[in-house]
């Protein structure tokens, strides 16, 4: 029933409306430079969103897990091979993306007699100079945007777009740990709820009547400690000073318990 | 269920292959290498290796690094054939990161002796041609059981733990002897010795093993030419740095006479 053009191209558009529909209840995945590195942050109920890829790669995702798996697979796999058979500076994320996972990813999209991934990622790299970093968001449908300063992963483009203008207001040019982890929780937070606020306002029938939103840090730490009871807040750092090859970092709960903002710390730690 | 996050076979399915028996040709000299020790000191454990290179009488290279840093907590010294040593460092190394990778937690130490033993068996037609054999020693600190652990390895692949320490190579003999005799009637155990006097020892025996043996090379004063000695302890590897190697042995090594 596929096999005529109109069909196909509607089926596809069903495709991304359920794809959409998945991603609503999603934690939203946070990824900025700092001043000795690249800092990720996620909220999880259990299962990690956080991961090592390669020695100066990490890997935010969000979506099913089985999927997040497989193509997490894909990409130590890849990034392995590569780094043995050439050499780990030739393992880049924009090769991993490019001629890696997206064209897999948009093959799964399109054919729609089979499952597609339901998966959209970040992949953060470490330039070895400050300022050097990389972010490459990668949609559902292999489509994939790059970034230099800060990338977030949301359920909906709108929010993506709310939440990077948020990072880019309130980091200085330069942040440190602490400035960086506070912005990134509340920039967690403005998504998680610009998301809660989009689909209420969809199953209500009622589109969003363009009330401003309100970035207050109190405000946003409040809804922060409303949604966090019975989760974690994971976070990751890829981080320059770091000795040996490997750069990457998951912080320990201890760490993240000093590194919390002080107006947070008696719910959180 | 295949075995998960196993980098060798991953490379395998692709068709690597590592130490094709291949036979040396009459009258080709493959460069082989050296002397190099493990001993466990206070801290934790010593390894340190020379830095020549020969192909039978000749002498390829001076500046080879034979003590290698495969993780945060484990090093291979390599004596044998430097390709075929190198090529299986690289694999560990790989190995150790896409296990972590993978899985989510840390090769035990066990599974990295086990990894060892797994690419020399499989190196073992190369060994036995000629063209490929490779003695390594395996070292680190087993951060689970909280202590230095050293292995050492025949060319087949045969696995066996140093207890107090372990040699490798042409220069091992000559110092196997001395180690003996420092740990029974030194002044101290090797394992009692803080970190300058173990740096100081190794320093000596290698100096010795050149003394003998003319595929090991020594310190190269005007060249600014020193071992490579590596310190594994609870809190990763470090090198001894080039400073400190040329002080200790103005100092304490050099005979004045």
């Amino acid at each position: 029933m596929y096999e005529e053009p109109y069909k196909w191209v509607e089926a596809v558009g069903n495709r991304r409306q359920y794809l959409d529909e998945q991603f609503k209840q999603g934690s939203p995945v946070v990824a900025l430079a700092y001043d000795a590195g690249i800092l990720l942050v996620s909220v999880s109920k259990g299962t990690p969103k956080l991961y090592e890829v390669y020695d100066r790669l990490a890997l935010g995702g969000m979506g099913h897990p089985a999927d997040l798996e497989k193509l997490r697979f894909n990409l130590l796999e890849m990034a392995h091979v590569e780094g043995f058979n050439r050499s780990p500076s030739d393992v880049t994320g924009g090769r991993m993306v490019k001629y890696g996972i997206a064209p897999v990813i948009k093959q799964a999209f399109e054919e729609v007699f089979k499952a597609p991934f339901i998966v959209k990622l970040l992949l953060a790299e470490l330039g070895h100079k400050a300022g050097k970093d990389s972010f490459l968001v990668i949609n559902y449908d292999g489509t994939f945007e790059e970034g230099s300063s800060c990338a977030v992963l949301a359920a909906s483009k709108s929010v993506e777009q709310g939440m990077v203008a948020y990072v880019r207001r309130e980091a200085p040019a330069v942040p440190s740990l602490e400035q960086a982890f506070s912005i990134a929780l509340r920039t967690w937070a403005l998504g998680d709820r610009l998301q809660r606020k989009a689909g209420e306002e969809s199953s209500e029938g009622n589109p969003a009547a363009g009330t401003p939103e309100d970035t207050e840090a109190v405000s946003l730490f409040a809804h922060l400690r409303d949604r966090v009871a019975e989760k974690t807040v994971e976070c990751a750092l890829l981080d320059r000073h770091l000795s040996g090859s490997s750069k990457y970092r998951a912080l320990a709960s201890d760490e993240i318990g000093r590194l919390l903002p002080k107006d947070l710390k008696i719910t959180l730690s | 269920m295949g075995m998960q996050g196993d980098f060798f076979q991953l490379l395998k399915e692709q068709g690597y292959q590592l130490g094709a028996p291949v036979a040396a040709s009459a009258g080709v000299e493959i460069p082989t290498a050296t002397t190099i020790l493990a001993f466990k000191y206070r801290d934790g454990v010593l390894v340190a290796g020379d830095r020549r290179a020969t192909a039978g009488n000749m002498v390829m290279y001076d500046r080879t690094d034979k003590v290698l840093e495969i993780d945060r907590h484990s090093v291979m010294a390599i004596a044998g054939v430097p390709a075929t040593a190198y090529e299986m460092v690289r694999i560990l190394e790989h190995s150790f990161k896409y296990y972590r990778r993978t899985q989510l937690q840390e090769l035990s130490f066990e599974g990295k002796l086990r990894a060892v033993s797994k690419l020399l068996k499989e190196n073992v037609a190369a060994a036995l041609s000629g063209t490929g054999a490779v003695a390594p020693i395996f070292a680190g600190y087993d951060v689970e059981q909280e202590a230095a652990k050293i292995y050492f390895y025949d060319i087949l692949g045969a696995e066996f733990e140093g207890v107090e320490y372990a040699v490798s190579g042409s220069g091992s003999p000559t110092i196997r002897g001395i180690l003996h005799y420092l740990n029974t009637w030194g002044e101290q155990p090797l394992n009692a010795m803080p970190e300058e006097q173990a740096v100081i020892h190794a320093l000596r025996l290698l100096t010795s093993a050149a003394e003998f043996d003319s595929a090991t090379g020594g310190v190269n004063r005007e060249a600014n030419l020193y071992p490579v000695i590596k310190l594994i302890a609870a809190g990763g590897v470090g090198a001894v740095p080039e400073a400190t190697l040329k002080s200790l042995f103005e100092t304490k090594v050099v005979r004045h006479v």
